[in-house]
């Protein structure tokens, strides 16, 4: 059971069983991991923004790092525009981020690594992003599956094309994130199981695997917060500044 | 503290200078080459299996088992290579 590599992504119920209209609402080990993530974003920012000094202490210095960070990625991505949405796409960025720093403790479990989680978020954002751009553009949101300059005969083709292309967000969005994760952790509890099994005479080779594993893993799980946020901030320039 | 009523004032002078000028922050683009790569590989996947599963409803829908998926597979393909295009040439745009 313990060199399953596959059984650190079981969900398994915290407490009593909650059912309300034969929804299964039971506290779960993912809602657990969740909460903490949530939890420590508000104790880091709390603490971050308590009192200002001119020479930050620690919780300030990496709540103004986080900040200036994605200040500066939506104002390059999207342009001044998308000014407003900062707060939805610095506390999206945030919580993939913690969910998967956190994943990264040991014994703990990583909520990110599964794909119903990823899914919603990146439906949530592709409706919102859908709704923006037709309150912004009315039907001439329509233009994007429409681009200028293609000849008429392939029209048709052009605009079934883009609106593959257009439907398909949500699923590479929600997909890169889980897979990587998944395919990440299943890697380093395969390469802990071959320590094990192979003990003293050949366990060396995989443990260094593993140590290499670990901080390549902790380099794609920010990355993957990053990419999460930039592509939030892309198809949302994409409704906002409509540019085909 | 001496510190703290300096730095009230310090703030408020940078405050005013960033409504002062329009726009704050220099675009030094920076962005992680690692991962582009990423939505690079997915999205080509992502397109072709968007365009299988919207092949495999229609077929449901009007009865015409076989063909659309096919076309559909292929169509899904050709987006996701079109989108890699795109992609790549907004990429050398910047550099």
């Amino acid at each position: 059971m313990a060199t399953n590599p596959m059984h650190q992504f079981q969900v398994h119920r915290i407490g009593p069983e909650i059912k309300i209209v034969g929804i299964d609402l039971s506290f779960t080990n993912a809602s657990l991991f969740m909460l903490f993530s949530a939890i420590s974003i508000c104790v880091l920012l709390f603490f971050g923004t308590k009192e200002k000094r001119i020479i930050p202490h620690k919780f300030q210095l990496i709540s103004e790092l986080f900040y200036n960070f994605i200040a500066k990625m939506i104002s390059d991505t999207a342009g001044s525009k998308a000014k407003p949405y900062f707060p939805f796409i610095f506390s999206l960025f945030m919580f993939v981020l913690f969910c998967n720093m956190l994943g990264m403790l040991p014994y703990s479990f990583t909520v990110t690594s599964h794909i119903i989680v990823t899914l919603i978020m990146a439906i949530f954002i592709f409706i919102a992003v859908t709704v923006i751009g037709f309150l912004k553009h009315g039907l001439g949101y329509l233009k994007l599956f429409v681009p200028s300059g293609v000849p008429i005969v392939l029209l048709p083709l052009i605009t079934v094309i883009e609106i593959i292309s257009y439907l398909s967000r949500p699923v590479s969005l929600s997909v890169r994130l889980f897979a990587n994760m998944m395919a990440g952790h299943t890697m380093l509890k395969v390469f802990g199981g071959f320590v094990i099994s192979l003990g003293m005479l050949g366990g060396w080779l995989p443990l260094g695997f593993s140590v290499a594993l670990t901080g390549l893993e902790i380099l794609v799980a920010f990355l993957q917060a990053y990419v999460f946020a930039i592509l939030t901030c892309i198809y949302l320039n994409d409704a906002l500044n409509l540019h085909h | 503290m001496v510190n703290h009523n300096n730095f009230k004032t310090r703030l408020k002078i940078a405050k005013e200078k960033l409504k002062n000028s329009s726009k704050n922050l220099d675009n030094a683009g920076n962005s992680s080459s690692m991962g582009s790569a990423f939505k690079l590989s997915t999205d080509l996947v992502a397109h072709v299996a968007v365009g299988t599963i919207i092949g495999f409803i229609l077929d449901n829908w009007f009865d015409t088992k076989p063909w659309l998926i096919i076309i559909f597979f292929f169509l899904g393909s050709v987006a996701g290579i079109l989108n890699v295009i795109k992609t790549a040439k907004l990429m050398q745009e910047k550099d």
